[in-house]
């Protein structure tokens, strides 16, 4: 079932057209993979969708509600969270205050709890740090901590955005893992990488952006084998 | 200034710890009053409570014990240096609201405290046409006037992001001194004599609210400040007061963790208006007399000077920078003419060698601290007690 619709997106900084005509969806259960070369429009498309860019053209629909015109503050609620390009977290804040932002439009106290426990189960490290201000925390941590935060509100879509960004190998994996898991435990998750090889591994489908326009789009195994793809995005060819 | 910083997460606990000490040192202040906020916070409720108390007594006694070498006196009375500092205080708890708060900077709060002054002296001057009320009823309505405008002007102006948002209140702050001068029912700098005071009088006969009499303004103007703060604290650890943290932090976070950052800007801009425009109303009640030469730009900045003194967020030190921005002129007269030179010379000092203020926002933040904790764990249960956890940047590395 169709989760995400974006029909004939047109998106512009002033005069400056950052994404023009695009139309995707996601579905539900799925991962999703937006790839694409810096400036290509990715953070431009996820800032869309989360509602802090409005789009000069087009439609967006979630879970069957057009939500084009919402507000970002209210699509938290009906269920789409963001862990925002560079992280976004408020670094004069605990890791706990931070995770409890997370949960700050919700009105189902009680399920906090649970959420919170799932965040710790799969950020160990976090449960560690709750005293810690996020602001003196690793890139890593801090990346767990963007992460963690978008799931305490307990969202049916889960944007990230360059979840990789400035990590080491091995967490790069570390990282890609933990968004399996997410996924396995139900949440739909779109993701935007410059780490393209991990990204189309992991995705069920997956877009390639080049200056605001789709040019490929497959499942994540189609584009990995995609020449053209391969040739600009993975290093190979 | 190593080339091989960079985001990167060491895989293993102990370099990873490493990384958070090297961080923490690194974001290391000096304080003047190293580890107080902590030491504040590990004080048991009653402990703090006892404090508080003393301190709102010997604040209360501060007209009658008069004491040598602080007291203003001989060069001015000190019971009506007390009054103007009070106001002043009242005036940095509300500017708080707004730039320590929400982090929104208001450079034009003086125009509201203009609001504020006009409201009381044109509803009970003798020399103003219209209806006379008595001059307590004057402080809700200023208030009301200065939040009425308040929401007015910030509608349109808290789309503005920062420095826009500076530029565009900095105009405002000019308004109503302009408006002043050439709106003749306000009376330019003929002004308003004899702007009222609350009833009451002595055995003698006197009225207790004589302009020349500070102590009663004062005590006023303390209950006043009391009853503000404790309100302000109550919104600290509201929802309101969460929201308002998070958007000084990082506004775009803030919205997509479901925080309605604009109606909540819009509510700080409000509120903070509304004390301005209160101690408007005071000041012009204590001083008797309002015309267009008081309410400047100089003043304006002098007000976010006491903020950012106090330090920004923190409402305590609010009403320390407030006091000691009206103090210090008048205590110190020889130097008061050059107070903007020294105020500028100050603050300089204080960004460089404390630059969260004289008492940093961390010692409000943490009542929200507090509250997550006690929140999550109830959720969790048991929340380990985290051994070598950084508390407060700077305060990691404080035995070296
Ligand atoms: N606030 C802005 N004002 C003007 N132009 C912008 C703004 N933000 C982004 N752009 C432009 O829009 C285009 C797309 O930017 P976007 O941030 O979406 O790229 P991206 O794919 O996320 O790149 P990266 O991989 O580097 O993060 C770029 O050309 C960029 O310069
Ligand atoms: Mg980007």
């Amino acid at each position: 079932m169709t989760l995400l619709e974006l029909k004939n997106i047109s998106v512009h900084y002033g005069r400056i057209q950052a994404i023009s005509d695009m139309s995707f969806s996601v579905d539900e259960g799925e991962i999703v993979s937006l790839i694409g070369a810096n400036g290509a429009g990715k953070t431009t498309t996820m800032r869309t969708i989360s509602g802090l860019l409005a789009p000069s053209a087009g439609s967006i629909t979630f879970a069957g509600q057009d939500i084009t015109r919402m507000k970002a503050h209210i699509r938290v609620v009906q269920g789409i969270s963001q862990a925002p390009e560079g992280r976004g977290i408020f670094p004069g804040m605990t890791v706990e205050e931070n995770l409890d932002m997370g949960s700050y439009g919700r009105k189902d106290r009680t399920k906090v709890a649970d959420d919170l426990e799932r965040v710790f189960d799969l950020f160990p490290r976090l449960k560690e740090r709750i005293k810690q201000f996020g602001g003196t925390m690793s890139g890593g941590e801090q990346q767990m901590l963007a992460i963690g935060r978008a799931l305490m509100s307990n969202p049916k879509l889960l944007l990230l955005d360059e979840p990789s960004m400035g990590l080491a190998p091995q967490f790069i994996r570390q990282i890609f893992k933990i968004v399996t898991e997410i996924n396995n435990q139900g949440t739909t998750v779109l993701l935007v990488e410059q780490n393209a090889n991990q990204a189309l591994a992991r995705a069920h489908r997956a877009f390639v952006l080049e200056t605001g326009s789709i040019t490929h789009r497959g499942t994540g195994k189609e584009l990995l084998a995609n020449p053209a793809v391969k040739e600009a995005y993975l290093g190979v060819g | 200034m190593s080339t091989t910083d960079g985001p990167t997460l060491i895989p293993d606990d102990a370099s990873a710890q490493e990384i958070a000490d090297r961080e923490a040192k690194m974001r290391q202040r000096k304080g003047w009053f190293p580890g107080l906020s902590d030491k504040w916070n590990a004080l048991p409720r009653q402990t703090q409570w006892l404090i508080l108390i003393v301190v709102v007594v010997i604040a209360y006694l501060l007209p009658i014990l008069n004491p040598p070498l602080i007291t203003t006196e001989p060069g001015n009375n000190w019971q009506i240096a007390l009054a103007q500092m009070s106001v002043y205080a009242l005036v940095a708890v509300g500017l708080n609201v707004v730039v320590g708060y929400a982090g929104l900077l208001d450079l034009g709060y003086v125009a509201f405290f203009a609001l504020g002054s006009y409201t009381a002296a044109m509803f009970t001057s003798p020399d103003s046409p219209y209806v006379h009320i008595p001059y307590l009823w004057t402080l809700p309505l200023a208030m009301a006037i200065a939040m009425f405008f308040g929401v007015v002007l910030g509608v349109p102006t808290l789309r503005l992001r920062g420095d826009y948002l500076a530029i565009v209140t900095l105009g405002f702050g000019e308004i109503v001194r302009i408006l002043a001068t050439i709106i003749p029912a306000m009376k330019g700098q003929v002004g308003f004599q004899n702007v009222g005071h609350p009833p009451g009088t002595d055995s003698s006969g006197q009225p207790i609210f004589l302009n020349s009499s500070g102590t009663p303004w004062y005590w006023l103007t303390l209950t006043i400040i009391i009853v503000v703060l404790l309100a302000a604290g109550n919104l600290e650890r509201s929802r309101v007061g969460r929201a308002w943290i998070a958007i000084r932090e990082d506004e775009d976070a803030a919205e997509i963790m479901g925080v309605p950052t604009f109606k909540y800007k819009v509510w700080a801009f409000a509120i903070g208006a509304s004390v301005g425009g209160l101690s408007g109303a005071l000041f012009a009640g204590q001083v008797g007399f309002v015309n267009n030469q008081k309410f400047d730009i100089a003043t304006s900045i002098l007000f976010v000077a006491a903020v950012v003194m106090g330090g920004t967020g923190n409402k305590v030190g609010a009403v320390l920078g407030g006091a000691l921005v009206a103090y210090i002129p008048l205590r110190f007269t020889a130097i008061a003419e050059f107070k903007y030179l020294i105020f500028g010379a100050a603050l300089v000092v204080i960004m460089i060698f404390r630059p969260g203020g004289l008492l940093p926002a961390r010692q409000s933040l943490l009542a929200y601290g507090r509250l997550a904790y006690n929140k999550l764990k109830g959720a969790v249960g048991d929340i380990p007690p985290s051994g070598k956890v950084v508390l407060e940047p700077g305060k990691g590395a404080d035995n070296e």
